[in-house]
């Protein structure tokens, strides 16, 4: 099958240990690909490293035709745009200028705004529902809006590519809604491929196309959510038993 | 709305500048005018453009003050700049090229460099100085890069930074005491910071070297600007992190470098100017704040030079008197406020 991001043989970690390893999945564009599996398990790991963040240790990622590592970071910045789950606390920046600085890839030298770029921006912030924080200082804004500022800064990069680790964070309820519907739309409309990272496993199961279980030294599995949705698969990923779950989660509908 | 808003920026940015501007004409003015001989402002005039006058205040005009205004408008702007490059690159408003040692280690390597060249062939040329000092910056810049591998906390960096500054403040205190007597007026005064050798020859180059390196500077505003969002999303909208992460430190290090070089290590300049120029345009963008703080320092470095000169006269202050008493209660009330942030 020819997907659009495509991970083959695909082995991940830091300092040269791999961390993760014989991993193969990809996404067409217009797909969204949920990544889930316990704390620690290598999530934001394998994120970095088909974003270019961190270098691959062995196997390759494509995005499109091009091997990742062929691709310049000129050329991957207008292809894959990202939203990290660090902390960024820039000083005397407006919500505006921090969006406005996803358009870095398209600006000139000096990286002034042109008209279609501030058009975009804006677009953007409309998109994310934050138009109203538009000359709010960064600094001084909830982590819940922040977070969605950082979403429409990585939306007016216009990626072909929209990978997000854990988006969901710092965002109550409505917006975690809006957030799923947000990316649905970017990926049926606008034929974006969205990677991400969640917890909440029920949000997964709704909003994706393709699951991806990360747990121990790789992939547990890999597939749509009604064949990775399946109880014991779900229990095996994240450790716990059949008692404690029904307790908590026995509303959630598995496929059998 | 989002048109008038940016109008209102716009000119708010404006008169920022021309406020800067004619702040930094007032100054020269005054710097010109004020000094321990009375010169009235029409024989100034016929001294500067005309080139006429009597030889001795000729000389004083020409020769004192007019390299020294200089020196210090060129020295402040460079420090200046220095900090706030720092501060991008540690993403932290309190660092600067003193804070951290670099203008420490600057001038360690300087005092080392002076007394051995002074014994051995009797003179040293400004180049030696600026390559000495560079050299100093670097190897106080190399530490601070290996503790902040280690530390992730800033304010204990900083700790690290004040922990070189008395390592290499020892060294040279114990080159003066050693150096031969004739060496230890002129690394005295200048190991405490002041603008007061400045002559026509080390104007121009510490014009040429500042000015080549601030225009780098401001024509690299663009991907600074990405970089205040922290080095992952710099790089994940296509900076070269890894050369980018060079060029900011080396930057910062040729100016401060050449700051001590001229004038000895100058406390505070590079934290407090920054800080107040960004509030003042209540903005960081790197396109408008970089040539604002050059223009920042320039004018903060001449106030404060007028002041260590004429406050005591004839007893002149070291400049770095003066910056720290305008500076350190500026960097006191950002540490206050960055403290309550969190």
């Amino acid at each position: 099958m020819d997907y659009f991001v495509k991970a083959s043989k695909l082995a991940v970690g830091y300092g040269g240990k791999p961390l993760l390893k014989d991993m193969d999945f990809g996404i067409e564009k217009g797909e969204i690909l949920t990544l889930i599996g316990p704390n620690g398990s290598g999530k934001s790991t394998i994120l970095k490293s088909i974003t270019g963040q961190l270098g691959t240790i062995s196997g390759t990622v494509y995005i499109g035709e091009n091997e990742l590592r062929s691709i310049d970071y000129k050329d991957m910045a207008k292809k894959t745009s990202v939203l990290l789950t660090e902390r960024v606390r820039p000083e005397l920046m407006t919500c505006y200028d921090v969006v406005a600085l996803g358009r870095y890839p398209y600006t000139g030298k000096m990286g002034i705004l042109g008209r279609e770029d501030e058009k975009i921006v804006l677009e953007s912030m409309e998109k994310v529902g934050i138009t109203t924080l538009k000359d709010m200082d960064f600094q001084r804004i909830s982590d819940g809006q922040k977070q969605r500022v950082l979403l429409a800064r990585a939306i007016c990069q216009k990626p072909e590519v929209l990978v997000l680790d854990e988006p969901t964070s710092f965002l109550d309820i409505k917006y975690k809604i809006e957030l799923c519907s947000l990316l649905k739309k970017m990926a049926k409309e606008e034929n974006v491929a969205v990677i991400l990272s969640l917890h909440e496993i029920e949000l997964a199961e709704k909003l994706s196309d393709k699951l991806l279980c990360v747990k121990g030294d790789g992939i547990l599995h890999f597939g749509t959510p009604e064949e990775v949705f399946k109880k014991d698969i779900i229990m095996e990923l994240f450790d716990i038993d059949k008692k404690a779950f029904e307790m908590y989660f026995s509303k959630v509908v598995f496929y059998d | 709305m989002k048109k008038e808003n940016k109008n209102n920026n716009n000119i708010r940015y404006i008169l920022f500048f021309l406020f800067m501007f004619a702040l930094f004409i007032i100054i020269t003015i005054l710097n010109i005018n004020i000094g321990s001989v009375h010169i009235s402002v029409s024989k100034i005039f016929k001294i500067i453009f005309f080139r006429q006058g009597e030889k001795g205040y000729y000389n004083i005009i020409w020769h004192i003050r007019l390299p020294r205004i200089c020196m210090a408008a060129i020295l402040g702007g460079a420090l200046s700049l220095s900090g706030l490059l720092l501060q991008i690159f540690f993403n932290n408003p309190i660092a600067g090229p003193y804070i951290l040692g670099i203008s420490s280690g600057a001038k360690m390597v300087v005092a080392l460099t002076l007394v051995y060249l002074l014994e051995k062939i009797g003179r040293v040329s400004s180049i030696t100085l600026i390559i000495a000092a560079f050299a100093g910056s670097m190897l106080s810049i190399a530490f601070i890069l290996l503790l902040s591998k280690y530390i992730r906390s800033m304010s204990v960096l900083i700790i690290g930074g004040i922990m070189i500054n008395y390592i290499c403040s020892a060294v040279t205190d114990f080159v003066i005491t050693f150096a031969s007597d004739s060496d230890i007026i002129n690394l005295h005064g200048w190991s405490l910071g002041s603008f007061s050798a400045s002559n026509w020859r080390d104007v121009g180059i510490a014009f040429v070297v500042v000015t080549i390196t601030s225009v780098t500077i401001f024509f690299l505003a663009k991907p600074i600007s990405a970089f205040l969002l922290g080095e992952a999303y710099a790089k994940s909208v296509g900076v070269n992190i890894k050369v980018f992460r060079v060029v900011l430190i080396l930057l910062s290090s040729i100016l401060s470098a050449c700051v001590t070089a001229f004038a000895g290590p100058i406390s505070f300049v590079g934290i407090a100017v920054p800080h107040l120029i960004k509030r003042g345009l209540k903005t960081s963008k790197p396109i408008i704040v970089i040539p604002a703080c050059f223009i920042g320092g320039s004018i903060f470095c001449m106030v404060c030079d007028l002041i260590a000169r004429t406050a005591f006269s004839p007893t002149e202050l070291n400049i770095s008197t003066v910056t720290a008493i305008f500076g350190a209660p500026i960097v006191i009330v950002m540490l206050i406020k960055s403290s309550k942030g969190r």
